[in-house]
């Protein structure tokens, strides 16, 4: 019974070897990725529960690489868990023998299989380091030559948005990824530092001659440094340079003076983020005035009553309407999602 | 007399360990710290029961290992440029110095096998990407609780992709590392599995009488009071050729900087600075 369905013609289905079996906890070798971090904590004390109750009563899918005694898992890993922790607490099951799972075995996954199987599993994981999913994602792009936010969503179940996040890394030099690959979290770079610095870097490359000069790696190395010696104390500051930027649009005079602190910002590796940027943003007042207006907006369309409006025009185009409206604030609240704190960012 | 045999002894069996020569005047100065005659004879008795690796045992282990566990990879059809062997630790520390004592021993390059610093997550991501099948073998000297084992594995497992087993080569492992691999799947081969029984300090040990043993803690408790028995107090007994792990008892370990206590197996890094 494949579990895997092909989303593409290149994937190819997990082929299973027609053994149905009930394997031990012994005979099993857990995935990597720790279920505890993976699923909700009730949700596996139900299964466990019920598992104690009844057993294992879907067979979990597994396969045996080659040269390894024990079946990797494929599909199941929250009731092998379930069944492990049972085990450790003395539970037996109804023959008095400690529980066994049925498996189904299937050979081996290809690559990209496995690697689609990974990803189902991750995107419950929303603390994952967004590195290594990228440079996944780079080779499911490769393999199966797609690149449409839409189909890769389909592929690998990826929001739209991380796919997005993880192009924006995959645009940077091998060199500068592997600082976010290292080993030591404090020297780590994080993988939001370079989402956040790449419309700087845009900017300033494309708008700015003694940037351009720089070349795009040097530029990208002076942001390196500033962020390494604490000039940029938290990634989301490279918004206030965006900000100022697209605040100055209609002002040519405060334009050029913002376009200059950009300058001076890569230039001068002394000049703090905030330090340089703030005064062009008047944060609060416009922060202020979006909360009145989203809180005025509600009061007005709580006084319409409009829950029971029964015109079926008139009902379809508040539907649109508020679609529209929902489309703009989940925008807006995904472009909001962040953190602020340079300790979190550093780490 | 007796001292002089254990000296004798000491001096034959420790030649090759690397931090700090093994000489008379070393086994004279360690026991010398020893005040009393009763306390130098639990400590020649727990000298007794080292477990030493000499260059040339570590060798032979890790190449015998080796050469069975690469011809089962072969029966079970991985040949050998589907092996990729990976170093788990610091360029300068004993798992990279295992390895390349390990390639150059069995030749591995040439029969097309591939090497890897389990620190560099684009390497191990470009590698297994193209390998796609296969086997990860992971190279060390020791494993201990399996703690730190377990840590770099986390992370270089992140960047795998495709279908591989797991192997760990290492020529000597405790009882409790052995046990916790074997639950993550990571089949081990090892030269020598060393149980908690073959550990005179250690609480499931009965190698020595108990007040000798209490004893005995309490000097190293004296030398090191948060270490007085090695990491997790695992009380190891195993000392290799270029260094004790840190889960050895103090007593041999010696102090920090070897200052106030002369250890006889000092770590590289317990050594005083020289000037």
């Amino acid at each position: 019974m494949p579990i895997l369905k092909p989303s593409h013609p290149e994937v190819a289905p997990v082929v299973p070897s027609g053994q149905l079996r009930r394997l031990s906890v012994d005979e099993i070798k857990p995935s990597t990725n720790n279920p505890r971090l993976l699923f909700d904590p009730p949700q596996l004390l139900e299964l466990k529960k019920n598992i104690a109750e009844h057993g294992v009563l879907v067979p979990i899918t597994v396969y045996q690489p080659k040269g390894q005694a024990k079946f990797s898992i494929l599909d199941g890993e929250r009731r092998y868990r379930c069944v492990v922790d049972l085990t450790n607490e003395k539970h037996v099951g109804k023959d008095g023998k400690p529980i066994k799972i049925p498996a189904n075995i299937v050979e081996p996954p290809t690559m990209i299989a496995g690697l689609l199987y990974m990803f189902s599993i991750h995107n419950y994981r929303a603390e994952w380091e967004l590195m290594p999913t990228a440079l996944s994602l780079k080779i499911v792009m490769e393999n199966l030559e797609v690149t449409d936010n839409a189909a890769l969503n389909k592929l690998t179940g990826l929001s739209e948005r991380q796919i997005e996040r993880c192009k924006s890394l995959l645009e940077f030099p091998e060199k500068f990824q592997r600082l976010s690959l290292d080993p030591d979290p404090k020297t780590r770079i994080p993988s939001n530092f370079w989402i956040e610095a790449l419309p700087v870097l845009n900017l300033a490359v494309e708008r700015i001659e003694n940037v351009k000069k720089l070349g795009r790696d040097s530029a990208t190395d002076k942001l390196v440094e500033k962020y390494r010696d604490h000039k940029i104390k938290s990634v989301i500051h490279f918004r206030r340079i965006m900000e100022s930027y697209d605040l100055s649009e209609d002002d040519a005079p405060l334009r050029a003076k913002v376009v200059r602190r950009v300058e001076q910002f890569f230039l001068n590796p002394k000049l703090e983020t905030r330090e340089a940027f703030d005064e062009f943003v008047v944060d609060k007042k416009r922060v202020q005035s979006a909360v009145a207006a989203c809180q005025t907006f509600l009061a007005e369309l709580r006084k319409f009553k409009l829950r029971y409006t029964t015109d079926d025009t008139e009902r379809k185009r508040l539907q649109e309407e508020l679609i529209a409206v929902q489309k703009y604030c989940r925008t807006l609240e995904e472009a909001l999602e962040g953190s602020d704190s340079p300790e979190a960012s550093s780490e | 007399m007796w001292s002089l045999l254990h000296s004798l002894r000491a001096v034959q069996r420790f030649r090759d360990y690397q931090p700090q020569h093994v000489s008379m005047a070393s086994v004279g100065r360690w026991i010398k710290q020893l005040k009393t005659k009763e306390d130098q004879k639990l400590a020649w008795m727990l000298l007794k029961r080292v477990i030493y690796l000499s260059e040339r045992e570590t060798k032979t282990i890790l190449v015998h290992q080796n050469t069975a566990l690469m011809e089962n990879l072969r029966r079970a059809g991985l040949a050998s440029n589907k092996l990729i062997y990976i170093s788990t630790d610091d360029a300068a520390s004993s798992s990279p110095m295992m390895l390349g004592m390990l390639r150059n021993a069995a030749l591995l390059e040439q029969q097309g096998c591939k090497f890897l610093d389990g620190r560099d997550a684009m390497g191990i991501n470009k590698v297994t990407a193209k390998v796609q099948e296969g086997a990860i073998i992971y190279i060390d000297d020791f494993v201990g609780s399996g703690n730190q084992f377990c840590r770099a594995r986390a992370f270089l497992m992140q960047n795998v992709v495709g279908t591989f087993s797991e192997f760990l080569l290492v020529p000597s492992i405790c009882e409790e590392g052995y046990a916790r691999l074997n639950e993550l799947g990571v089949t081990v081969h090892a030269g020598h599995i060393h149980a908690k029984a073959e550990r005179p300090l250690h609480r499931h040990s009965h190698l020595m009488h108990s007040e000798g043993r209490e004893r005995l803690i309490q000097i190293c408790r004296e030398i090191r009071p948060n270490a007085s028995l090695g990491y997790e107090g695992l009380a190891t007994m195993v000392v290799l050729y270029r260094n004790a792990p840190n889960s050895v008892p103090a007593i041999l370990r010696g102090s920090d900087k070897q200052d106030p206590f002369y250890g006889l197996f000092p770590r590289f890094k317990d050594l005083p600075v020289k000037k």
